[in-house]
């Protein structure tokens, strides 16, 4: 056992930071043909780096102060590009992610629906095979920065003869295809939008835009969902990013505030639990290095990161008294401006409510810990075995 | 850079877990009328010599075995595990306190007693009241014919029973020093207190002109700091362990146990509870391994390491053990059932060396130094 992190000599950061020393503001492109926007892809793409090197670049990124390509665009170069390379075929990969690895194309995740996300099992949008094509129809809802995206990761119905899991496909499509219609949603926080709606109306793509096989987009969508949860247990704020307990115990102590005892021992417990997470993620590193299974880092990671961000931004905002009930951005300072909408607090804690939202509800995270974790029986689901054409989904 | 348990840590583990299902029981105290003496304490104990566990933090210059703090907390969460009754904890709070306080000599001497399992000890740092603040105001000593004479009261002394020699802070002329007193002569009065936790021996001790050995190492005031922190990890590591089993036992039983027409585990008013602490056993297993790690190779964040491990896992301990009797129900509430044995060390953990809130001021203390 070693906490310690590579070593500030070691070759691999010199030479990364000789790198970053010659291109100190790289674009995406020169950070792409550098295998620097998805460092753990296998080449081409990336560096085929292991977890080691993983950790030395978010360092040495952090150093430079660049900001990572899978920040800007999550879901190509965490959650959805690597379907593409486990399930997709040459020509997708050729076609979709030398653009999204140099940032020319940003991607969105057209997932839940209006009838329902925690039960994404039970979604409604249909594709309809007519000939070289899928006819698709339905409508997706929550889709994170689909308004500015160009590509979509979508998952629909292809057969509603078997049961709800089993007929569903995963495609990726373009966002300019006719029959696409984004509507931004001003979520409660009244700033820039978040989420999106997203009407498929007669929507025609090629069938060479499924990915993997017919039936097989449960499976993936669950790969896709396990790794963007594993990024949530970060420490910050949000999802695993944005602020963290750390830079809320210095405003606190920069501000004076920590002084007030009410507030002193809660940061003192969220700096702990901050710090555990902290270690979780490392552990969670070691475990994909030593090959041995993830422990809770996961689900149960994200079940603990989620309330500990919302923890976070209250008690930054409790501190400010009733003077942080008005609009402002000054709740406590924070010199760390990486964090795009989320660099200050007020607007962190406004959003905060969604973090036990997206991804799967916080209570059906808990389902999953207690069910696959724990193995305690399985919550009784009359439609699971039904084909999906006999549910009755008239409610 | 290795975040996890390598092999012969979870070796140890196993080693330790196959031993102490077959050797510790804790089916005496669970007779009602039982006592923290029903126990085998004394004969566990000496099984537990014969392994070495008492020594396995002792230098090998020593006679020890020289393990680091990562070696020490697999063995001690299988203590945890089973509250294994015996003075494991006492005995090394004295040899920690030794290892601190003791000239060469004196380390040679008496560690080399402990290691080789003939001599036993325990250390009297807590005053009546339960303060580790007070540096030794409440015990005097004076010099008598070239020695030591000790007077005054200590409380919270763990498996002071069954030690051979009581390690003490005491103030000489006004001054901080430690001192080892030989529990068998009659001006040392130890008396069991109704402690609780049951699986643990605890005694309030009244010196009365008592002979003592000044510990001659360097700095008095270096001694509680250093024994504090690696106490702090050892309750950390036994009540991550014990939350572990609190868990498992309460899924155990969730499984089997029919109300409705079906079992309790699939109700998800037990299922969220269950899933909670699974969050909190991973959370204060990592943290106390972490704080083994950072006390084995001395690195600087080992003090706020060990406090950060012992305020987290004796909470999660504690949230634990109540849910494992709420999940039980009625029955989990009696004294044949071993819930509330749990429930009170995870209580008495959480307190013995100062409340998790305590901890939590001396990371903020820490924190605030950093930042100034």
């Amino acid at each position: 056992m070693d906490f310690n992190f590579p070593a500030e000599d070691d070759p691999r950061r010199m030479e990364l930071r000789a790198w970053f020393a010659d291109n100190p503001a790289p674009t995406p492109q020169q950070l792409a043909d550098r295998g620097l926007s998805t460092p753990n892809w296998p080449e081409p793409w990336g560096l085929a780096a292991d977890t080691e090197l993983m950790l030395i670049i978010d360092d040495e990124f952090a150093r430079a102060g660049v900001s990572q390509p899978k920040k800007y665009n999550p879901i190509a170069l965490n959650q959805c590009g690597q379907s593409l390379l486990t399930w997709g075929t040459q020509a997708q990969r050729d076609r979709f992610l030398p653009p999204a690895l140099a940032n020319k194309e940003r991607w969105c995740m057209l997932f839940s629906e209006p009838s329902g996300g925690s039960d994404l099992g039970s979604l409604r949008t249909v594709a309809r095979r007519d000939g070289d094509e899928y006819v698709i129809n339905g409508r997706k809802i929550w889709n994170s920065a689909a308004d500015k995206c160009q590509i979509g990761v979508l998952i629909a119905r292809t057969n509603s003869a078997v049961p709800k899991h089993k007929g569903l496909s995963t495609f990726i499509i373009e966002m300019n295809t006719p029959g696409i219609t984004v509507n931004p949603i001003v979520d409660m926080t009244g700033e820039e939008n978040e989420y999106n709606e997203v009407l498929l109306e007669d929507v025609r793509v090629p069938v060479d835009a499924r990915i993997g096989d017919e039936g097989s987009g449960w499976r993936i969508t669950m790969e896709q969902l396990q790794t963007e949860r594993q990024s949530m247990t970060q420490p910050g704020t949000v999802w695993g990013a944005g602020p963290t307990a750390r830079e809320l115990v210095d405003g606190l102590i920069q501000t004076g505030r920590i002084a007030d005892p009410l507030i002193r021992d809660e940061a003192a417990r969220l700096y702990i639990e901050g710090e555990i997470l902290r270690l979780l993620s490392m552990r969670s590193l070691s475990n994909k290095i030593n090959g041995k299974p993830s422990g809770i880092e996961g689900n149960a990671g994200k079940m603990v990161a989620s309330p500990h961000g919302q923890k976070l931004s209250e008690l930054a905002k409790r501190s400010q008294g009733v003077a942080g009930m008005v609009k402002n951005t000054d709740v406590l300072p924070l010199p760390n401006k990486n964090y795009g909408l989320f660099n200050n607090w007020d607007y962190t804690y406004w959003f905060s409510p969604a973090t036990t939202l997206g991804v799967g509800t916080q209570e059906v995270l808990k389902n999953t810990i207690a069910e696959r974790v724990l193995g305690l029986p399985r919550e009784n689901d009359d439609t699971v075995g039904v084909p999906f054409k006999d549910i009755d989904i008239s409610y | 850079m290795d975040f996890t348990l390598n092999d012969e840590h979870e070796a140890l583990r196993d080693s330790a877990r196959r031993f102490l299902d077959a050797e510790a029981s804790i089916a005496p105290l669970l007779i009602p009328g039982a006592t923290a003496e029903t126990s085998d304490y004394v004969g566990l104990w000496k099984k537990v010599t014969e392994l070495g566990w008492q020594g396995m933090i002792i230098p090998e210059s020593y006679g020890g075995l020289g393990m680091d703090y990562v070696d020490l907390i697999m063995i001690v969460g299988e203590i945890g595990r089973t509250l294994a009754p015996l003075p494991f904890f006492g005995n090394l709070a004295g040899t920690l306190a030794v290892l601190a306080g003791g000239s060469e000599d004196q380390k040679s001497e008496l560690l080399a007693e402990v290691a080789a399992g003939n001599s036993t000890l325990a250390f009297a740092i807590a005053d009546e009241g339960g303060s580790y603040s007070s540096n030794g105001n409440d015990v005097l000593a004076t010099q008598a014919n070239g020695g030591y004479l000790l007077t005054g009261k200590r409380g919270f002394v763990v498996d002071c029973a069954t030690a051979n020699k009581v390690v003490v802070p005491a103030k000489l002329d006004g001054n901080l020093e430690f001192f080892i007193v030989d529990t068998a002569q009659s001006q040392v009065n130890s008396e069991l207190v109704e402690w609780r936790d049951i699986t643990r021996q605890v005694s309030a001790v009244a010196f009365d002109g008592a002979k003592a050995e000044r510990l001659e190492g360097k700095n008095a005031a270096t001694v509680w700091p250093f024994v504090r922190d690696r106490l702090y990890l050892v309750l950390a590591a036994e009540s991550a362990a014990g939350t572990q089993a609190a868990l498992d036992d309460a899924v155990a039983y969730a499984k089997e146990r029919v109300a409705f027409g079906k079992p309790i585990g699939s109700f998800q008013a037990i299922k969220h509870q269950l899933a909670e602490i699974t969050g909190q056993v991973g959370c204060a297993i990592v943290a106390s391994q972490y704080a083994a790690w950072a006390l084995s190779v001395n690195d600087d964040k080992a003090p706020m390491a060990a406090a950060m491990a012992q305020s987290y896992a004796s909470e999660a301990y504690r949230d634990a053990t109540y849910r494992n009797i709420q999940v039980f129900g009625a029955i989990g509430f009696t004294w044949e059932m071993k819930n509330h044995l749990y429930y009170k060390r995870a209580r008495c953990n959480a307190e013995l060396l100062g409340p998790p809130a305590q901890q939590r001021e001396e990371v903020m203390r820490m924190l605030e130094q950093q930042a100034a």
